[in-house]
């Protein structure tokens, strides 16, 4: 059935050592746009400290589609929010195209979010005073910096707003919105996109839009994006699933399809109920 | 990201209106106080301009080391007296135009309204000038001519306008002696408003025979004034004056001890001392400008967090593309920058608006100011930069918060937790303990006679530095430290205060109370600034409520005279006035207090005043509380009866002698009979000369001309058997001498400052010129009925116009009325300081507020009603506006109790507080609680719960 | 698990008939009609409703972007039963649940709780309704902070002064297992805990109906199974009624029934299922988007 053999009794999981290695059996060897190594975080303290990551090690390559998912509380958000420099790690590197961002102070990170990392939320992505056109050029005003108007012209015609240039955020349906987000993300041209939920909020149609424009994204457009997700089916619009759960990785699926991926889920819920069940 | 800014601003505008409000006033005080300044200096100078318009003056050379210290400390000095006959010596510089001494005399006259009331506004002197043309450059005649007798007056416009007098109207003019029948005789204008004063122009001999009598000197002056002629009628500029001035030096005889100086030099010296007793206003207006800026401070801080925290996913996302922490935080400052703009210009106009209204009022009061009171460029740029840079360091701290928060976090919104407040705790208390602790020292040595405690370097200290300085450390210590220490009392303050409500409100006062301590220094700040508005409200009002009881003690336990009369324009008590009231039916006895001028004690001036009175003065009017020696003895014998503070000062005791000098003026018979055989000479030379003329005409056959010369003859010998003859007396002063011994100390308060003698040793140093009664005390005959008495009483003194009869409660009430309208202006300025505070309540209610928002929801989501949720706020708002009052009240009441004590002698003696008046400030601090809660609970209320509990 | 019970499945559910926006009304092959459970057969079932919705519609925003969130949707809460409301964002769960508990008004329709018309009801009324006869459940911001545990637990019954029965709170607090906590604040509380303190205030008021809004969401699978187990002993040992509305197939696995909304309508209506049984629901639905998503999707850009 997958790759990976399961076995619901133990109580530890088996670490994917990375898709790299995995991946040698393809035919080319894509560079990592950005790794993880031993990465742990911890919230609060004494009783109620949360260990939201534990020593997670993961590498993504350049040019693919990654979906990251697992149920509530396992952590998939944090490792992406760290990932993406948004929180700070308690432990472990992180290295985009070889830059430690662990090591980097605020301005450092600032100069990163604006030119190498792009970031696509649930909700809230575009700042209500402005319109479409402002909002995908905001990362260049921040930086002072000249658009590219060809790739401008590009973008705007692979996710199809031409004609909504120059509205007002409420006056785009979500799925309109969370294509600006896409554009906005994609207008610097970043070595990785991280996507939160991107496609929480919308309808099943909406939902289908933007999926597929991410996919097109990295297709067409050789972007690197990295997507957290609860929905299986949109895990399936990726390249790699992975699968989190209590701050670890607990499974790797290459070429992910939907029932794949809630098969997995389900295995993951089992292993749960059956350790919650010893205590 | 000004863009970003600016289109935040505008979204936020209806926040920012309470912001721009109390920006403006905080501005507005501090301009307005310049403003005020400008127009005062400025009236100061037309006034010197117009009113000190000489080009030359010539005075002493010694400056005169007075040791009259009694009054004000003002910066004038004086010089030695000069000649009168050196006028002669200066006309006949080449360049003078006239020279003269101007004599004016002030308070002593009194002007008579065609209604038949004196004439007299609010603390303007009525002045006597002697003018004829030329004198004053300055004033212009607009009717008629100049006075040249006694019973003529020019009147200056405002004088005319106020009195109601026309040229040819006849009227009264009360003199020192008594009242005499004026016409007016011309109108004259200055170019400058006189601020209300009443100026009579007088005939120049009538001024320089009123002036000698009130100041007993005779034959010497302090100024002559000069005009020159350089400059074809307008003033000489400044080079002129110089020149002239020059000259006229080398004119001054060796000797004279008289120099001369130029009169922009003059008007200089003049100007800078009244421009600085006038320097108190402008710190007075600040503090209020202080308090503004301070409540608005944290208004804005306030509202900036409000913004920040709605903001703050917008933030986020900023940060998340890549915004840096200075482009974040400049979207805020660039809102902050405007609103500061905004509100400072608003400030500007409204302070230039205060002056304005200042001077309307001013002007209605009879005190009219034609002084500019414009703002200088300088002066509005302060104003500006005030207002920007109190928003700004409002804004700093919440711009910087959404700057610095990481992406994420600002994502989740997480509310910091509050830093402990032990620090401050501790810090603050040590401060209001030292401060009590400065206040009891002053308040000890107020207190005690001799050492005020046990430890010989604070003695030594308070020798040193009397009461001002621990009082006023004090001060600062306690209400700075009272403000370091607040968040800490947040939580106690917000259980016994919430005490009540908690009763009564099980549910919805708990939650009050608890919400209270969420945010101690924001609680805690709100309050303070209720806490220093009320704090001084309170003060005064101690110390009002301790002079007006004071008073009234007097009064009520000393005085036992039934009526006391005194001259409205605080001048003299004609004779003929006392005469008058010894004979009204029905009194007892009149006892008279009659002041002496320039007496001096052993050589030196005391500060404070002799008087002579009556041995009824003791048994009728005051009784004495004697210290030492027995006082109705002492006065009956001629002996010294002595203020306690005098004596002190002087280290007198009882037999003490002490040789006093007066001076009296008398008529010198030598000079007099010299110049009536002068006048006598002159006339006969002149009678003399017209015959001879006569004879001349009649010899060449001009037999009209003959007649009409011998016809002038006889007039001029006509006119010399009818002049009056007081002209020609030549008076002298004499220093007189008298050596008593001390009789008696006494300590009324009223006594403190005076020396008391009996008539008869008065009369050995002064006579009618050199001593004036001011005051008459009556005893009415027992069974006598006192309003009628009254009645007779107002009678008798009505001819002489200006004399007021008041009976006990009368005497009481004049001097609380003035007490009263001190207060009122610092009341207002106050009450203003008081809404700004309000405003913070509100303001900070709103924040707190749009912090629950959520929780608030989650309250209505479980049925508490919308009722419910408008009380938690209102007993929330009510208890900081409480607390912050109680504060007030306790630091203020201490204030006062601690100042009345300073001030015991000079008027305080009986402590007041005014308990049912500071139960008012409580009651009135409850229902602004109340009041500030209704915005922000009403805004809570609008939002539907569906928004604020549903899940993103 | 196998494929044959996933097309079982598929066959048994499928879309309404709804002509969508674009006017595509083609229906990828293979899909079956729906079966719909009808009002009649739930009502003989379980006993009485206590909650009824009626015709809902509810619409967000002007004409052009107009959002339709509830589309005449029909159904009933029956009393003692736990009532799971799924389906992905934007299929209108939480929107139908704000009306039911008189949160939002309904753009029309009608919604009864105890023979109450709650749509039609003025503030008075609906805090009331808050302080008698509904519970409220949040996934987040459930307590008020600057009480204790046991403070708030209290709080709605103080609110309503209504007089505490001491014997039922003890039990309750015994139930979440929280006697050691009853003088915590929630800051010192975890996210369990915080939500087990929630659920026992909900219960102490003994209210009609409790609704529960991702009462799991924020919480990870240990507190998670726990506070869903005392929601579930809640309904069996006291007859409470609750709906609850989730987008966690796990948690809805321990209602007694399930209902799947998606796009304003009600797809779904699952008695007892099992967690496979929703999982299937879930994977199905999602395949079947994916091919005619795409296709849609390429012509509405």
């Amino acid at each position: 059935m997958g790759r990976h053999t399961y076995d619901a009794n133990q109580q530890t999981a088996i670490r994917p050592t990375g898709g790299s290695r995995n991946d040698e059996t393809r035919s080319n060897r894509m560079p990592v746009a950005i790794e993880a190594i031993g990465l742990t975080k911890d919230y609060g303290e004494g009783d109620s400290a949360v260990h939201a990551l534990r020593g997670v090690d993961v590498c993504f390559e350049q040019g693919k589609f990654t979906a990251i998912m697992g149920p509530s509380g396992s952590g998939k958000s944090t490792l992406m929010h760290t990932l993406a420099g948004l929180d700070s790690a308690t432990g472990g590197h992180i290295l985009l195209q070889g830059e430690d961002l662990t090591a980097m102070n605020d301005r450092q990170l600032t100069l990163l979010r604006r030119k190498r990392i792009g970031f696509i939320f649930q909700s809230f992505n575009l700042l209500p005073m402005f319109t479409a056109e402002q909002n995908i050029l905001m990362p260049l005003t921040l930086a002072g910096a000249k658009p590219d108007r060809v790739w401008m012209r590009t973008l705007v015609r692979t996710l199809g707003l031409e004609r909504r240039l120059d509205h007002r955020p409420n006056e785009l349906s979500g799925g309109q919105q969370q294509r600006v987000a896409i554009a906005r993300a994609l207008i610097t041209r970043p070595s990785v996109v991280f996507a939160d939920e991107p496609t929480g909020n919308l309808d099943s149609i909406s939902s289908a839009e933007v999926l597929d424009f991410l996919k097109r994204s990295v297709r067409e457009l050789h972007q690197t994006i990295i997507m957290v997700t609860h929905d299986a089916v949109a895990a399936s619009y990726a390249d790699r699933a992975i699968v989190f759960a209590d701050g670890r990785i607990v499974a790797d699926e290459p070429e992910p399809t939907a029932e794949r991926m809630n098969a997995l889920l389900m295995q993951e819920r089992q292993r749960a109920t059956a350790m919650a069940m010893a205590y | 990201m000004i863009r970003i800014g600016l289109r935040d601003a505008r979204a936020h505008f209806s926040r920012f209106v309470m912001s721009i409000i109390a920006i403006a006033l905080g501005v507005s005080f501090v301009v307005g106080s310049f403003c005020f300044r400008e127009m005062m200096n400025d009236q100061v100078d037309q006034m010197m301009g117009s009113n000190t318009d000489h080009d030359v003056y010539v005075r002493g050379t010694d400056e005169k080391k007075d040791d009259d210290t009694d009054s004000s400390s003002s910066s004038m000095k004086t010089y030695n007296d000069i000649d009168d006959t050196l006028v002669d010596d200066i006309k006949d510089v080449k360049g003078v135009k006239t020279a003269e001494i101007v004599y004016s005399v002030s308070g002593s006259l009194v002007l008579v309204k065609q209604d038949g009331n004196a004439v007299s506004t609010m603390g303007s002197p009525t002045m006597g000038i002697g003018l004829a043309k030329g004198t004053w450059r300055s004033a212009h005649l607009t009717e008629g001519r100049w006075a040249t007798n006694r019973n003529e007056v020019a009147l200056h416009s405002y004088a005319a306008e106020t009195s109601g007098l026309k040229v040819g109207d006849t009227t009264k003019l009360v003199y020192p002696s008594g009242p005499e029948d004026v016409t007016v005789v011309g109108v004259f204008d200055t170019d400058v408003s006189q601020a209300g004063a009443i100026i009579l122009g007088l005939a120049p001999d009538v001024a320089k025979d009123l002036y000698q009598q009130q100041t007993g000197e005779i034959g010497r002056t302090q100024y002559i004034g000069v005009y020159g002629s350089g400059n074809k009628g307008q003033p000489l500029t400044n080079d002129q004056q110089r020149a002239l001035a020059d000259r006229i030096n080398k004119a001054l005889p060796a000797g004279s001890k008289a120099t001369a100086i130029t009169g922009d030099q003059l008007r200089d010296e003049y100007s800078q001392s009244i421009k600085d007793m006038l320097g108190f206003i402008q710190p007075l207006i600040l503090i209020f400008a202080v308090i503004a800026l301070f409540v608005g401070s944290f208004i804005i801080a306030n509202t900036f967090s409000m913004i920040v925290r709605e903001s703050m996913r917008g933030y986020a996302l900023l940060r998340s593309v890549g915004a840096s922490p200075m482009q974040v935080f400049s979207t805020v400052i660039i809102q902050a920058l405007l609103l500061g703009l905004v509100g400072s210009a608003a400030g500007i106009g409204l302070g230039w608006g205060m002056v304005r209204l200042i001077v309307f009022g001013m002007a209605r009061m009879g005190t009219p100011l034609s002084g500019a009171g414009n703002p200088s460029p300088t002066d509005m740029l302060v104003g500006l930069l005030v207002g920007v840079t109190v928003t700004f360091i409002g804004a700093a701290l919440p711009a910087r918060r959404a700057a610095m928060a990481p992406p994420i976090q600002a994502m989740n919104e997480t509310v910091n937790p509050e830093k402990p407040v032990r620090p401050r705790a501790v810090t603050g208390t040590i401060m209001v303990v030292l401060g009590v602790a400065a206040w009891l020292f002053c308040w000890r040595i107020a207190t005690v006679d001799g050492e005020p405690t046990s430890v010989g370097f604070l003695n030594a200290l308070a020798d040193r530095y009397g009461t001002g300085w621990p009082l006023g450390i004090g001060a600062g210590l306690i209400v700075i430290g009272v403000i370091v220490l607040a968040p800490a009392l947040v939580r106690p303050a917000g259980v016994v205060l919430g005490f009540l409500p908690s009763l009564v409100f099980r549910v919805t006062g708990r939650l009050a109370v608890r919400n209270l301590s969420r945010q101690k220094r924001r609680t805690a700040n709100t309050a303070a600034a209720l806490f220093v508005g009320v704090a001084i409200v309170s003060c005064l009002s101690v110390v009002a409520a301790s002079a007006k009881a004071s008073v009234a003690g007097i009064v009520d336990t000393g005085l036992k005279s039934d009526f006391a009369v005194s001259s409205a324009a605080s001048g003299r008590i004609p004779d003929a006035a006392v005469d008058a009231v010894k004979q009204v039916d029905g009194v007892k006895s009149v006892s008279t207090s009659r002041m002496l001028m320039n007496v001096k004690y052993d050589g030196k001036r005391i500060s404070g005043t002799s008087f002579a009175e009556q041995p009824s003065l003791f048994t009728d009017v005051f009784a004495p509380v004697t210290m030492s020696g027995d006082a109705n003895k002492a006065l009956r014998d001629g002996e010294l009866v002595v203020g306690e503070t005098i004596a002190k000062d002087r280290g007198w005791q009882v037999g003490d002698t002490v040789t006093m000098t007066g001076e009296r003026v008398s008529v010198d018979e030598e000079a007099t009979a010299k110049a009536q055989a002068d006048w006598q000479a002159q006339t006969q030379a002149k009678v003399t000369a017209l015959q001879q003329e006569a004879q001349k005409l009649a010899a060449s056959g001009d037999a009209a001309g003959a007649q009409a010369k011998a016809a002038e003859a006889q007039q001029a010998v006509t006119d010399a058997q009818n002049v009056d003859p007081s002209t020609l007396i030549r008076t002298k002063s004499e220093t007189t001498r008298a050596t008593v011994k001390v009789g008696a100390i006494i300590s009324n308060s009223i006594y403190r400052t005076m020396v008391l003698m009996n008539d008869e040793t008065a009369e050995k140093l002064a006579d009618q010129q050199t001593m004036f009664t001011i005051q008459l005390f009556i005893a009415a005959k027992k069974g006598t009925d006192t309003e009628a008495l009254r009645k007779r009483l107002v009678k008798a003194v009505k001819p002489y116009y200006v004399l007021s009869v008041l009976d006990r409660e009368d005497y009481k009430s004049t001097m609380s009325s003035m007490v009263d309208q001190i207060l009122i202006i610092l009341y207002a300025l106050l009450a203003l300081s008081i809404v700004i505070a309000i405003f913070g309540i509100v303001n900070t209610l709103a924040l707190s507020v749009s912090e629950r928002t959520k929780e608030i929801g989650l309250l209505r989501a479980i049925g508490t009603s919308r009722a419910q949720v408008r009380g938690m706020l209102a007993i929330e708002a009510a208890i900081i506006s409480v607390f912050g009052t109680l504060l007030g009240l306790v630091t203020g009441v201490g204030a006062g109790v601690v100042i009345r004590a300073v001030y015991g002698g000079n008027g305080l003696e009986v402590l007041s507080i005014p308990w049912d008046q500071l139960g008012v400030f409580l009651v009135l601090s409850i229902v602004v609680g109340l009041l500030a809660s209704v915005q922000p609970a009403g805004r809570a209320l609008r939002k539907p719960v569906l928004d604020a509990v549903a899940s993103e | 698990m196998g494929r044959h019970t996933a097309q079982a499945v598929q066959a048994r559910r499928g879309h309404d008939g709804k002509a969508d926006n674009t006017g595509n009304a083609a229906r990828p092959a293979g899909s079956a009609r729906p079966v719909r459970q009808t009002r009649k057969s739930q009502t003989t079932r379980d006993g009485e409703a206590v909650a009824r919705a009626v015709d809902l519609v509810k619409t967000y925003g002007a004409k052009d972007t107009a959002v339709v969130a509830l589309d005449h949707v029909n159904v009933e809460f029956m009393r003692g039963q736990m009532t799971a409301i799924m389906g992905p964002s934007g299929s209108g769960k939480s929107t139908l649940m704000h009306c039911m508990a008189g949160l939002d008004a309904p753009t029309s329709g009608k919604v009864f709780v105890e023979g109450l018309e709650v749509s039609a009801m003025g503030q008075r009324q609906l805090t009331k309704l808050r302080r008698e006869q509904i519970g409220f459940i949040f996934q987040s911001f459930n307590l008020v902070p600057t009480l204790s545990a046991e403070e708030n637990i209290l709080l709605p019954l103080q609110i309503a002064g209504k007089p505490i029965d001491r014997a039922w709170f003890d039990h309750v607090v015994h139930v979440v297992g929280l006697e050691k906590r009853l003088t915590h604040r929630p800051s010192q509380l975890s996210g369990g805990q915080q939500q087990r303190v929630a659920c026992a205030r909900a219960l102490m008021a003994r209210p009609s109906v409790i609704f529960a809004d991702e009462p799991t969401g924020n919480l990870d699978s240990r507190s998670s199974r726990e506070v869903l187990s005392f929601l579930k002993t809640s309904v069996h040992d006291y007859g409470q009624t609750i709906v609850m509305v989730t987008h966690d197939p796990r948690a809805a696995s321990y209602a007694d029934r399930v209902l799947v909304l998606a796009d304003g309508r009600i797809v779904n209506d699952m008695s007892h299922p099992s967690y496979e049984q929703i999982l299937d629901v879930f994977a199905s639905e999602g395949t079947d988007d994916t091919d005619g998503g795409t296709a849609e999707g390429e012509e509405r850009a």
